[in-house]
């Protein structure tokens, strides 16, 4: 894995192209896209993208890395896979949608950081490592408090006849989250998971 | 005779679709397979776990499932829910034909002292109960058709996309037009609509998170059933029923519609089809949106 990250600082990045290739799940393939457009096309949810995944490939190969790090393409995503069977050049759209997503993430855009995804990622991986599990009302709770106090509560209420049908339901439980019996082996093996990510990206 | 196979039940199992869990674990044990749960299997991070955990994080976490499903024996590792099985699937693939990648792995999982070969084989339970059990043996298994129960079958996104129609992941059916469900539909005797929505997206976890994006999405789908004259909407997947279900208040709000439409498993119709308890099987009692139609058409 090439260790060399995009620089943040530039708009235009001509090395970006080349680095997403190499480096991006799926990047190889991205170099074969002929801008067919039956990406986008199949997109259920293109028309609330700023650009759609074909455009978004001829600005990384515009070498536009920041307006692609920041674009809502990334995030809007909504991992139905159309575009990734459709391709008539096999290339995985939304794995590398995905990819791109932590990429921007990782470098720290406003734009995907502060991200309506961003959060709910962040607050999914913490159950997820903590119990091992998706607690659902843990992470769902943690997400909209993310927007602060108010906004959470605004978000929690609006939510509330969900949430009380669900317990009515027996399909969300009072009392403690679901977990792991070895909640220490998994964040044992998480942490090296995370050296190893980190040692990748330099 | 008995097929055992390794059971990954995943995360809604034990919450937003425990139902499908019941009514999964009792059909198939009618059609002759026992799901044994991979010990102490952990989340599969779905389709954002990658934001946070990176790559790394997301073999890891797929690594320790499939290290212990292998350990418990068997070639098999058998899934209900689409991301859980997307995801397993997915990375088991990577694994096996990839040796740079099962190194590194196999580098994570040795910190636990577990390994992994990439051995298994990643199933849908839908293209189990297709490729190893057959339709027929559905049929057969029936003891109170449905008989006139009008279902749309929605398949959704990732039960058959992106594996469906490769090698690995059983050539079971097509990406546009699988015909899977409507033939579970029809064995357990009930119609199967023509129904235009199947393998419309829900919004999967953008909805949970921003339906404001999402909720026309859904609504497509709801006219598309009511269009076709659908009483019950039939999902294999978890986050799919949920959505479904619990937007339709909402979805009435913004577009001056009045869905209630009731949104179950495959697995659920199939439970009251076999005979099975309705409650304790199948799970019926536990939707936001009532399902009782189900019940009263078995005879």
């Amino acid at each position: 894995m090439n260790a060399m990250s995009p620089t943040p600082s530039k708009k235009y990045d001509l090395d970006f192209a080349r680095w997403v290739y190499d480096n991006v799940d799926g990047g190889d393939r991205m170099a074969l896209c002929m801008q067919c457009g039956t990406c986008s096309g199949s997109c259920p949810i293109g028309t609330q993208m700023d650009h759609g995944p074909r455009k978004l490939f001829m600005m990384i190969r515009a070498g536009m890395k920041e307006a692609v790090l920041t674009s809502n393409t990334i995030w809007n995503c909504v991992s139905c896979y159309n575009c990734v069977v459709r391709c008539p050049r096999q290339v995985p759209v939304t794995y590398i949608l995905h990819d791109l997503a932590t990429v921007a993430v990782r470098e720290g855009y406003a734009q995907a950081t502060e991200s309506d995804n961003a959060r709910f990622g962040k607050a999914f991986w913490w159950s997820a490592a903590k119990y091992g599990r998706t607690d659902e009302r843990l992470v769902t709770a943690k997400y909209y408090f993310s927007f602060g106090f108010g906004e959470g509560y605004k978000k929690g209420m609006a939510n509330l006849p969900i949430a009380l049908g669900m317990i009515k339901t027996k399909r969300m439980h009072l009392g403690m989250p679901h977990k792991c019996k070895n909640t220490g082996e998994l964040s044992k093996l998480l942490k090296k998971a995370a050296e190893m990510e980190a040692k990748k990206h330099g | 005779m008995t097929k055992t196979m390794s059971y990954y039940p995943g995360c809604s199992s034990q919450a937003s679709a425990v139902h499908l869990d019941t009514s999964l674990r009792a059909a198939m044990g009618k059609l002759g397979v026992e799901l044994k749960d991979i010990e102490d299997w952990n989340c599969c991070g779905a389709s954002v776990g990658h934001i946070e955990g990176g790559h790394m994080g997301m073999f890891a976490l797929n690594g320790r499932n499939l290290a212990a499903a292998q350990a418990q024996g068997g070639e098999n590792l058998v899934t209900p829910c689409a991301a859980c099985y997307l995801n397993t699937h997915y990375h088991n693939e990577k694994i096996r034909e990839d040796a740079r990648i099962k190194a590194d792995v196999n580098e994570c999982l040795a910190e636990i002292g577990k390994s992994y070969d990439g051995g298994l084989h990643v199933r849908h339970a839908c293209e189990v109960i297709v490729n190893d059990i057959g339709v027929d043996k559905v049929k057969e298994a029936v003891t109170k058709p449905l008989t006139g129960l009008k279902v749309a079958g929605w398949v959704g996104c990732q039960t058959v996309r992106p594996f469906a129609k490769t090698e690995r992941g059983g050539m079971y059916d097509t990406y546009d037009d699988p015909q899977f469900l409507d033939d579970f539909i029809t064995a357990c005797g009930a119609t199967a609509v023509e129904f235009k929505g199947k393998t419309k997206c829900c919004g999967g976890s953008v909805s949970v998170m921003s339906p404001d994006k999402t909720l026309h999405l859904m609504k497509d789908i709801l006219d598309e059933a009511k269009a076709a004259g659908a009483e019950v909407i039939t999902t294999p997947c978890p986050l799919c029923q949920t959505n479904l279900e619990m937007y339709q208040p909402e979805i009435n709000k913004k577009f001056g519609t009045d869905f209630n439409i009731p949104v179950v498993f495959y697995s659920q119709l199939m439970a009251v089809a076999f005979g099975l308890d309705a409650q304790k099987d199948a799970g019926l009692h536990q939707h936001l949106i009532p399902a009782e139609q189900v019940v009263t058409r078995a005879k």
